[in-house]
């Protein structure tokens, strides 16, 4: 009972670093019905340009943050125009397999650009530890937890309340009668692509810190992402945050009571079960199941 | 005409010192031409490259002196970042490059693969890095390793902590109370049941715990750790890949996790240049069995062994601006002995190749990295020859401390102490 506090501090830090993966891969899926297979890379990126501004600049990654944002907005539009647009009217399969191609080429223009050396960023608060009662937080950590529920709830709010993401909704609902009613669809899919690549580089940003930059970086947290996406409901923001939480919790005391080989057993058997039995995701909307995942 | 005379005898000097080179260059008929596979590009492409270094100042070297068989050294090399391109590689670049004998892989998630491609076109496989243990236990005619084998690794861990670490906590080795962390590919559960079974067997010691993990996938030691502290060993058995030591010792700290000493083997991970880069001084106290590092004496070697061994610092000193590193010495030993091997045999028959490699028998000191060489039957060169040597982390930079005969450092640290005062 006194690893207690531990276990439970360390679930809500790792399920932070889940959400901020899978909060844009579940807003592209939900109003594009495009499952990104790039989505790891975008992260890689966002990783190495903290790791640049701070190499070159000594920028601390909070404040690349503000960088960030319009950095991966650009980066967002960019790769929509470049080859997400071309697909977006295209079956699933072709889709994935675009996805699946950008996802090698970023990774591999990486490899040339910056080699496949292990970069580090170590700004003063990397190893910094904040102690509360029996359980020790890592300051990097903190942070990326409370950006992926500030991000969670921002995203929540502004598909619910704001003009745009009522329309996002109503596309994801219903493109066809979207369309009908006189709403831009392709400008909704450039919207949600950009928003869901600044969310996924801004986690990059925050992760650098906490974990060794390099091309393939990406690929350890993807697979995670997915499955939390498809637990917490595809396209539904409060599910990522809750089926990152839930992963989280099963892979720390899993790993602590029956040994950390049998984590990515427990998630996935939980990750069957709930494709199973409730196909749709805990928190999913009705349908999502039958759009090729 | 008096102040000339200095001039002229270092230009003699000069060409007398670059004659047994140029020489040696200018005696060298044609080319021989074997095929290097290397992991140059995915999760292993810094060793991989490395590696590769090794090879590279290796054959430079090997040109300077005869190269093999009377031939100019060369090299077809291949990327396999993974299996399947190791396959598929080593297909090639005997079809296409019509090499009759293959070297590489530096991982063992990769010599399996191919050296089984190499086999079906009868070609030599000579591995210099790979310790899968099953590696020479297949059967195959045409594969040899010169490194240890993960057995290997796991033996001399055990021996490390019976002949130095326990004594020095003023324990008997049945009394140390030890856990295991490996990751779960075949190099690090080769080497780690190995030392499981020799430190339960041989020694008795208390095993608390063996956890496994991938070390592609972790992301979080933190539950392994908190379960680890309250178990409190004496000793932590590691063996790990590169990412993974960074952050399971990044969050050893953040859990204040102090086990007595940390054993860990392998040019990854606890022993890449990478895990001080990523923690500086925090990284102080870990061993790592590695080849030797800072600190070796190169005068303890024989003859033979002494002169290319230094010969062989100094050109990755010079290439690299540092000492040579895991990586380049498994490759450059490798190589330097299957040049022996070559110039023995006069040929790359596969029948007098074998008979060339079986006839060698070389005592510790002999080759480079202090090696010796005694292959048995399933082209596996015998642990015992393969000197192995206990690095530790100080204040940045792995050192050479064991066996203390072999190094001018000792030791720092033991027990390991808090972690503010590793300093």
């Amino acid at each position: 009972m006194a690893a207690l506090p531990q276990l439970v501090v360390s679930t809500l830090l790792l399920g932070g670093i889940y959400a901020l993966i899978a909060v844009g891969l579940t807003l592209i899926f939900g109003i594009m019905r495009v499952v990104n297979f790039a989505h790891g890379e975008f992260l890689m990126l966002g990783m190495y340009l903290a790791f640049w501004a701070f190499a070159l600049w000594h920028l601390d990654p909070y404040v690349v943050l503000v960088i960030a944002l319009p950095v991966f907005f650009a980066v967002g539009l960019l790769s929509y125009w470049l080859v997400m647009q071309g697909v977006i009217k295209a079956s699933h399969n072709v889709q994935i397999f675009t996805t699946v191609g950008l996802s090698i080429a970023l990774q591999n223009a990486a490899l040339v650009l910056w080699t496949g050396d292990y970069r580090f960023v170590r700004p003063w608060h990397a190893s910094e530890v904040v102690r509360l009662g029996g359980a020790a937080l890592n300051l990097s950590q903190i942070v990326a937890f409370a950006v992926a529920v500030a991000f969670t709830g921002g995203l929540m709010a502004f598909m619910k309340f704001t003009q745009a993401g009522r329309v996002m909704r109503a596309t994801a609902e219903d493109r066809e009668a979207a369309t009908l009613m006189g709403i831009d669809t392709e400008r909704v899919y450039r919207l949600a692509w950009t928003i869901g690549i600044v969310c996924v580089g801004v986690a990059g940003v925050l992760l650098s810190p906490v974990y060794t930059v390099y091309p393939q970086a990406g690929l350890q947290f993807v697979l995670l992402a997915y499955v939390v996406v498809v637990l917490g409901g595809l396209g539904d923001m409060r599910g990522a945050l809750f089926g990152s939480l839930i992963v989280a919790a099963v892979e720390t005391v899993g790993a602590y009571t029956l040994g950390i080989a049998w984590k990515e057993v427990l998630y996935f058997v939980l990750f069957i079960l709930v494709l199973v039995f409730r196909p749709a995701g805990l928190f999913g909307q009705r349908g999502a199941e039958t759009l090729g995942m | 005409m008096q102040r000339r005379i200095p001039v002229v005898a270092v230009a003699v000097l000069t060409l007398l010192a670059a004659l047994p080179v140029a020489t040696a260059q200018a005696q060298l008929k044609g080319e021989y031409k074997i095929g290097v596979l290397e992991p140059l590009t995915g999760p292993l492409s810094s060793e991989g490259k490395r590696h590769l270094a090794g090879y590279e100042i290796m054959r430079d070297l090997i040109n300077a002196r005869g190269g093999v068989m009377g031939k100019k050294l060369t090299f077809a090399i291949a990327d396999i970042p993974n299996p399947t391109a190791a396959a598929s590689e080593a297909n090639r670049l005997i079809a296409r490059e019509g090499v009759k004998i293959l070297t590489g892989s530096f991982s063992s998630t990769l010599c399996g693969a191919a050296s089984e491609a190499a086999a079906r076109h009868n070609v030599i496989y000579w591995e210099s890095s790979c310790v899968d243990p099953r590696f020479t236990r297949r059967g195959l005619k045409t594969t040899f390793r010169t490194e240890i084998d993960g057995i290997g690794f796991g033996w001399y861990q055990v021996e490390f902590a019976v002949k130095y670490v326990a004594p020095r906590l003023g324990k008997k080795p049945s009394e140390l109370r030890v856990v295991f962390l490996s990751e779960d590919s075949s190099y690090g559960q080769g080497a780690t049941e190995a030392a499981r079974a020799r430190a339960k067997k041989e020694f008795g010691m208390q095993e608390l715990a063996a956890e496994y993990y991938n070390f592609q996938t972790i992301n979080d030691f933190t539950p392994i750790l908190i379960k680890f502290k309250q178990l409190n060993p004496d000793i932590l058995f590691g063996i790990s890949r590169n990412n993974d030591a960074i952050l399971l010792w990044k969050q050893a700290k953040e859990q204040s996790f102090v086990p007595k000493a940390v054993i860990t083997a392998g040019a990854t991970g606890f022993g890449s240049p990478d895990f001080g880069k990523a923690l500086g001084n925090d990284g102080n106290g870990p061993f790592a069995l590695l080849e030797p590092g800072p600190g070796f004496k190169v005068d303890g070697l024989r003859p033979e062994g002494r002169e290319i061994e230094a010969a062989f610092r100094a050109a990755v000193q010079k290439a690299t601006g540092s000492y040579p590193l895991g990586g380049h010495q498994l490759a450059a030993g490798g190589l330097w002995l299957l040049k022996l091997v070559l110039d023995k045999a006069g040929t790359d028959e596969l029948g007098a190749f074998r008979k060339a490699v079986f006839a060698l028998d070389m005592p510790v000191g002999s080759l480079v990295n202090g090696w010796g060489a005694k292959f048995d039957e399933t082209g596996q060169n015998s642990n015992d020859r393969v000197q192995h040597y206990m690095l530790q982390w100080q204040n940045g930079e792995l050192v050479t401390v064991w066996p203390e005969q072999f190094t001018t450092n000792r030791t720092k640290w033991l027990p390991l102490p808090a972690w503010d005062q590793r300093k």
